[in-house]
């Protein structure tokens, strides 16, 4: 077991810079997710922990090894560094079967030949794939060549695994498996797990700590899942987190009004909330028949596990969803009727700037 | 594991690997200037050099000499008639064996292939004895048959010159013409139907716009081939004195015995021919400049054929007559006449007698020109699959500075002619530098490598950028070391492409005369030289016999060559 650590790490692509001064540490044996909008610079991140991108400064640990330091001019090639990767388009070689491709690692660090076999068998009995040894990757669908690059990731019992984006091209149900699956295998090996991604569900699902990274590439918050949905840091995370409803809050005279082209009185809105945007979680708004906050249904669409409504507070839209829970004790509302509203948990930030990254 | 590593040595391998990648560089660089820049600065300097110092007189003297400007002059001509004829057949053809309804498509197609594999000189040679002014077979027949008083054709004139180059060069504008109209999405026709517009119109503002970027591409593809040719007009021109500024330059060259005098004039003329070619490529651009359509797709369609209905049964003919005059007429003349006891006889069984071809073998030079040919083919083939795979990976893959004139550098021989490669390779390499490899098979071997390294470079080049680089870092991140990854995942996935690289250099080689005209010496004349010096010292159906075991050992290869690459296994 190993923990990693990013140290102000500094990146350029010619002139532009990816990421500067960015630090970062995954704990020993959990799973942490890396999670930001397209773009921002985690698969470069990934990319400097393999040894694949030479960063301008700062310094790369895993465990008590540095694996780069710009100071001290350390640069352990890609090779030597012993992290098992899945790329994101799985980079299985199309010319070896799925058993020489997850053989590969062991044949490098120069194997028993017995020792090679029986390991590769074994991991390819975790990730379900003993009944294709034979079969090149061509032969295989999306999902099977996924998981043989998981096995290849895992054959060597690396104490830090990266999977950057593995399961985006995986269908709704194969990728609720696979996840499940990763959450396995990391409780059976122990292993520090790096998983970067943009989809914030998959990470929630996965993940023991999560890392926000803002477009920019700087670092925005870093925390436990419940840390980040319930105390988000910013409004970057708030927003890139869920789906969320802003309503500005203006005062007239000595109170606080919701802004919805009408002004709105809501009581509680805190004293500094002045000029700032009110925003609130779609699950976060409920109905309750005494709040002062009246909104009309525009229309409800039934989703399963929940109804979504599309509500008019004023001139503003409102997105609301209510549980099937919430839907069997409260009652639901249909088109056309008034309902009260009340917020929970709301949050307040400054009002965006003219144009947000 | 190695967790406790020195983080010294860790240091000390990350800079090794660096180094790797620019080793492949330098290897790179260094091998191309050996290769293309030495020869093509050795034209230019002593075009305009003479004795370490400037001098333009040489220069313009070629320049306005009459026999010269004629030589340009022609060259001209025959190009841009080369050029619009082989289009207009090309495209022809083209759309109807791609788009009509033409009975027996396949065979024909494999026929319209044949003139591609096959040497135009050796063509030049069979209309040469069919039509020739004054003794050509066909023309002798006629003559007899209608009573005429003279010889009907006479291949020997630039129309000749144009129709044999013709017959050989259309299907560079046939083929791309073909696998473009195949592969254009069908619907762009059928909405243009739709819409109301006629078959006629469909094609005039349709088809052959979305297809120009295919048709201008195989016409300039003639334009500078017949620019730069020398095996057709040296056949038929020679006799009459029609000379072309390739040939112009053999001449130059041959009449001056190789002397030093006579390759600098040939080195003034070579640059008089660059210019030519140069000038044609601008030209062309500004005339066929349009952009690229992506509306033609890779993948392959099945696009709606065009019913010929009344035109069928002539169209059909006029498809088989040209086969028959183009593909079967040369051929069947070469192997007759191999077989014919002397030349000028009647071909009638009577005449015939495997007797050439025992003379042919017996001479010590024949086995030994195709000896010579195969070692420099095969020798060019791997060379250049090597270092063309070598050029191409440095170029998408290590994308160092200067890549842009990495790319340029080892595609440049080929847009340049094979005489003024040679005249080149012999200013290099004959002791100008302290080297000297005249007159063995090593400066042979030295110009096709030039000449033909763009081919593997280019096809290496197609396949790498099918290999992503997350494949190899895949590999390196899995402990293998930058030369292992190479090694076991990045040359394997490109093999096939490296192999049919191979073919495309060998099997030209091994037909090739116009490079090796020049720079053969008494012991290392090539197939293509042996044929053309049989036929230049009049035994006539000596060379036509030796043509015909060539065209055999071509078609032989051809299969092969099909056969190997229609089993590889894609990937």
């Amino acid at each position: 077991m190993a923990n990693v650590r990013f140290e102000n790490i500094t990146i350029k692509y010619g002139n532009h810079t990816v990421l500067s001064n960015f630090s970062l540490e995954v704990e020993s044996g959990q799973i942490m997710c890396l999670v930001g909008p397209s773009g921002c610079g985690k698969t470069t991140l990934v990319r400097a922990l393999l040894g694949l991108v030479k960063p301008e400064t700062g310094t790369i640990t895993v465990g008590d090894r540095c694996l780069f330091d710009a100071a001290k001019r350390v640069n352990v090639p890609a090779e030597k560094r012993n992290i098992g990767i899945v790329f994101q388009d799985y980079a299985v070689w199309p010319h070896m079967t799925v058993i020489e491709n997850v053989s590969y690692p062991l044949k490098k660090q120069r194997r028993p030949k017995s020792e090679i076999r029986q390991r590769a068998m074994h991991v390819l009995e975790q990730v379900h794939m003993v009944d294709y040894i034979n079969h090149l990757p061509g032969q295989l669908s999306g999902g099977q060549q996924q998981r043989v690059a998981i096995g290849r990731a895992l054959v060597t019992n690396s104490d830090v695994v990266v999977l950057d984006e593995p399961i985006t091209n995986l269908d709704a149900k194969l990728r609720e498996e696979m996840l499940i699956e990763i959450r396995m295998i990391q409780q059976r090996l122990g292993a520090t797990i790096l998983y970067v991604t943009h989809d914030q569900h998959s990470a929630l699902q996965l993940c023991d700590k999560m890392a926000i990274m803002r477009q920019d590439g700087s670092l925005s918050q870093y925390g436990t899942d419940e840390d980040i949905i319930l105390r988000p840091a910013d409004r970057f995370t708030f927003e890139f987190i869920g789906v969320s409803n802003f309503i500005p809050i203006t005062r007239q005279g000595n109170e606080l009004y919701l802004d919805c082209g009408e002004l709105i009185p809501y009581p509680g809105l805190p004293a500094d909330s002045e000029g700032k945007e009110m925003g609130v979680r779609l699950n976060d708004v409920v109905f309750d028949h005494d709040s002062p906050v009246k909104a009309k249904v525009i229309s409800r669409v039934f989703l399963g596990s929940e109804n979504s409504y599309f509500l008019k507070l004023g001139e503003r839209d409102i997105r609301v969803q209510q549980s099937m829970l919430d839907a069997r004790t409260l009652g639901t509302v249909e088109e056309g009727e008034t309902i009260g509203l009340r917020f929970l948990n709301p949050h307040f930030y400054s009002k965006k700037e003219a144009n947000p990254a | 594991m190695n967790r406790n590593m020195n983080a010294d040595l860790a240091a000390v391998d990350g800079r090794r690997r660096l180094n790797m990648d620019k080793l492949l560089t330098i290897i790179c660089f260094v091998l191309l200037f050996i290769i293309v820049i030495i020869p093509i600065f050795m034209i230019i300097y002593n075009a305009f050099f003479f004795e370490g110092t400037f001098s333009i007189d040489l220069f313009k003297e070629q320049l306005t000499a009459d026999k010269n400007l004629s030589a340009m002059w022609n060259t001209l001509k025959i190009a841009l008639f080369a050029t619009i004829l082989g289009t207009i057949m090309g495209v022809f053809y083209a759309w109807l064996l791609g788009r009509s309804d033409i009975p027996a498509k396949g065979l024909m197609r494999a026929l319209f292939n044949i003139p591609y594999m096959f040497p135009p000189f050796l063509g030049a040679m069979a209309w040469d004895l069919l039509l020739n002014g004054r003794s050509g077979y066909l023309n002798r027949f006629l003559m007899t048959t209608f009573g005429l008083s003279k010889m009907p054709f006479n291949i020997n004139s630039i129309a000749g010159i144009v129709f044999v180059e013709v017959s050989y060069y259309f299907p560079f504008v046939f083929l791309q013409v073909v696998s473009a109209l195949e592969r254009m999405d069908p619907t762009l026709e059928e909405s243009a139907r739709i819409a109301g517009a006629k078959q006629g119109t469909v094609i005039r503002r349709i088809t052959l716009p979305l297809v120009k970027p295919a048709i201008s591409a195989g016409a300039l593809l003639i334009l500078t081939t017949s620019l730069a040719h020398f095996g057709v007009p040296s056949i038929l021109g020679y006799a009459q004195g029609i000379y072309t500024l390739p040939t112009r330059i053999y001449a130059v060259i041959y009449n001056s015995g190789g002397s030093f005098e006579g390759i600098r004039q040939g080195a003034a003329l070579s640059v008089m021919l660059v210019a030519v070619v140069a000038l044609a490529l601008v030209l062309q651009n500004k005339i066929l400049s349009t952009g690229n359509y992506d509306i033609i797709k890779g993948k392959s369609m099945r696009p709606t054929l065009i019913k010929l209905r009344g035109a069928k049964a002539p169209l059909f003919l006029v498809a088989i007559f040209t086969l028959i005059l183009i593909v079967f007429v040369p051929l069947v003349m070469i192997v007759l006449i191999s077989f014919i006891k002397a030349y000028g006889l009647p071909l009638t069984p009577g005449n015939f007698t495997i007797a050439q071809y025992l003379k042919v073998f017996k001479a010590g030079g024949t086995l030994d020109s195709i000896k010579n040919s195969l070692i420099v083919s095969i020798t060019a083939g791997v060379v250049c699959m090597f270092l063309g795979t070598l050029v191409a990976y440095v170029v998408q893959k290590i994308k160092p500075k200067g890549k842009e004139a990495l790319e340029v550098i080892s595609v440049l021989p080929y847009s340049i002619p094979g005489t003024v490669l040679s005249i080149g390779v012999i200013l290099a390499w004959s002791g100008n530098l302290g080297i000297t490899l005249y007159n063995t098979l090593w400066i042979i071997l030295v110009a096709y490598m030039a000449r033909y390294l763009s081919f593997s470079m280019k096809t290496s080049s197609a396949a790498l950028l099918q290999v992503h680089s997350s494949l190899e870092e895949a590999a390196r991140v899995c402990g293998a070391s930058h030369s292992e990854s190479l090694a076991d995942i990045t040359l394997p996935l490109i093999r096939p492409a490296m192999v049919s690289g191979f073919f495309l250099i060998f099997l030209p080689a091994m037909r090739e005369v116009t490079t090796s005209i020049l720079l053969y010496g008494p012991y290392t004349r090539t197939l293509g030289v042996q044929i053309y010096s049989l036929r230049d010292a009049g035994m006539i159906p000596q060379a036509a016999a030796l043509a015909t075991v060539a065209i055999g050992l071509i078609i032989i290869l051809n299969a092969i060559v099909t056969q190997i690459t229609k089993d590889r296994k894609g990937v």
